[in-house]
C-alpha cells in the first residue's frame, strides 16, 4: 500500500460517513430530549425540550459538516 | 419469507436444543443457542483455529502461508503506526486487529450458503461500537485527566452552556452512526441475497449481489477499523 492508497482510505471513511452521522445527531438529540420530557419531567415540560434537543441535534450535525469542510491535515 | 437455512441451527436442532426461529429467544438456551451467537462462535474457532494450522513455527524468511499473515497484520500495523505513532499503534493495535479480523470474517461468511453474518444482527455491531466508544473515552482520560472536558467545550469559555451539549450529542452520535452503518450494510446483503435466491437461484440471480458482497463486506471493515482508529486518536490528541 502507498501512502497515496493509504490516504485515500481515510478520506473515504470518514467522508462516506458524513450523512450517517448527521442524521444519527438528529436521532439523538430528539432521543434525548423525548427521555427528558416523557421519563423525566413526567409531561410536564413537554413538547418543549424535545424541540430543544432536536435543535441542539440539528447543530450538531451541521457542526460536524462545518468541522469536516475545515480540516487542513486531510 | 421463507426461512434461511443455517447449518450449525440445523444440526443444534437435530440435538435437541430450542433454536429460536426468531432473532433471539426467550430463555437462557435458547438464546445461547440463536444463530447469530453461534455463528460468532464459529469466527472464533476460524480464528483461533486457521493461523494455528496455518502457522506452525514462525520462520525469519517468511513461506507462503506465513507470508498472507505477515500481510494482513503488517499492512495494518502499517497504517496505525502512520497514523497514531509507533508506541500507540503497539497498545491500540491487539483490540483494533482483533476488530478487524473478526469484522471481515464474519461479514465474508455470510457469502456462502448455510452460513450467516453475525454481524448482521444489531445487537453484536453495538457490542462492539460499545467497547470502541468507552475505550476511547478511557484513553482520553488517561492521556489528559481532567482536562479531556476541553475536548467538549469548544474553542471559547463563554460558549460552553451552548457548545458542551452539542459536543456530547456528537459524540453519542458516534455509537449510533458506527454500529448502524455495519449492521444496516450486512444486513441488507443477507436479505438482498435471500430474497434474490428465493427468486432465481436456479439462474445464478444473486451472483452479481454476492460480487458486490464481497466488496460491501471489505469497505465495512475498513470503515470500521479506520473510524475506531480515528476515534481513538482523536481522543489522545490535545483539544484544538
Amino acid at each position: 500500500m502507498g501512502g497515496k492508497h493509504k490516504e485515500w482510505m481515510t478520506l473515504m471513511s470518514v467522508f462516506g460517513t458524513v450523512g450517517l452521522h448527521m442524521c444519527s445527531s438528529i436521532f439523538i438529540g430528539v432521543g434525548i430530549g423525548y427521555y427528558l420530557d416523557h421519563k423525566v419531567f413526567d409531561d410536564k415540560t413537554s413538547p418543549w425540550l424535545t424541540l430543544i434537543f432536536l435543535a441542539f441535534g440539528i447543530v450538531a450535525g451541521f457542526k460536524n459538516l462545518y468541522q469536516l469542510s475545515k480540516r487542513k491535515d486531510l | 419469507m421463507a426461512h434461511p437455512i443455517l447449518f450449525i441451527s440445523v444440526i443444534l436442532q437435530a440435538l435437541g436444543l430450542p433454536v429460536p426461529h426468531t432473532l433471539v429467544g426467550e430463555t437462557l438456551l435458547a438464546k445461547l443457542v440463536s444463530p447469530h451467537l453461534t455463528y460468532t462462535w464459529l469466527v472464533m474457532a476460524i480464528l483461533i483455529i486457521m493461523p494455528k494450522l496455518t502457522l506452525g513455527k514462525l520462520e525469519l524468511v517468511p513461506n507462503g502461508r506465513q507470508n498472507f499473515w505477515e500481510v494482513c497484520v503488517g499492512g495494518l500495523e502499517t497504517y496505525m503506526t502512520d497514523q497514531m505513532g509507533p508506541q500507540r499503534a503497539a497498545m491500540m493495535f491487539p483490540m483494533i486487529a482483533t476488530f478487524a479480523f473478526y469484522i471481515l470474517v464474519a461479514n465474508l461468511m455470510g457469502l456462502m450458503p448455510g452460513f450467516m453474518s453475525p454481524t448482521s444482527n444489531l445487537n453484536i455491531t453495538l457490542g462492539m461500537t460499545l467497547i470502541v466508544w468507552v475505550t476511547h473515552h478511557i484513553l482520553g482520560l488517561k492521556y489528559h485527566g481532567i482536562k479531556y472536558i476541553n475536548h467538549f467545550t469548544g474553542p471559547m469559555p463563554a460558549l460552553i452552556p451552548l457548545m458542551l451539549p452539542i459536543e456530547i450529542i456528537s459524540n453519542l452520535a458516534r455509537v449510533l452512526s458506527l454500529s448502524i452503518r455495519l449492521f444496516g450494510n450486512i444486513m441488507a446483503k443477507e436479505t438482498l441475497l435471500a430474497i434474490l435466491f428465493m427468486l432465481y437461484g436456479a439462474f445464478f440471480g444473486p451472483l452479481p449481489i454476492l460480487c458486490l458482497g464481497v466488496l460491501v463486506s471489505v469497505v465495512q471493515t475498513m470503515v470500521f477499523v479506520l473510524l475506531s482508529i480515528l476515534y481513538c486518536q482523536g481522543a489522545m490528541e490535545h483539544a484544538h
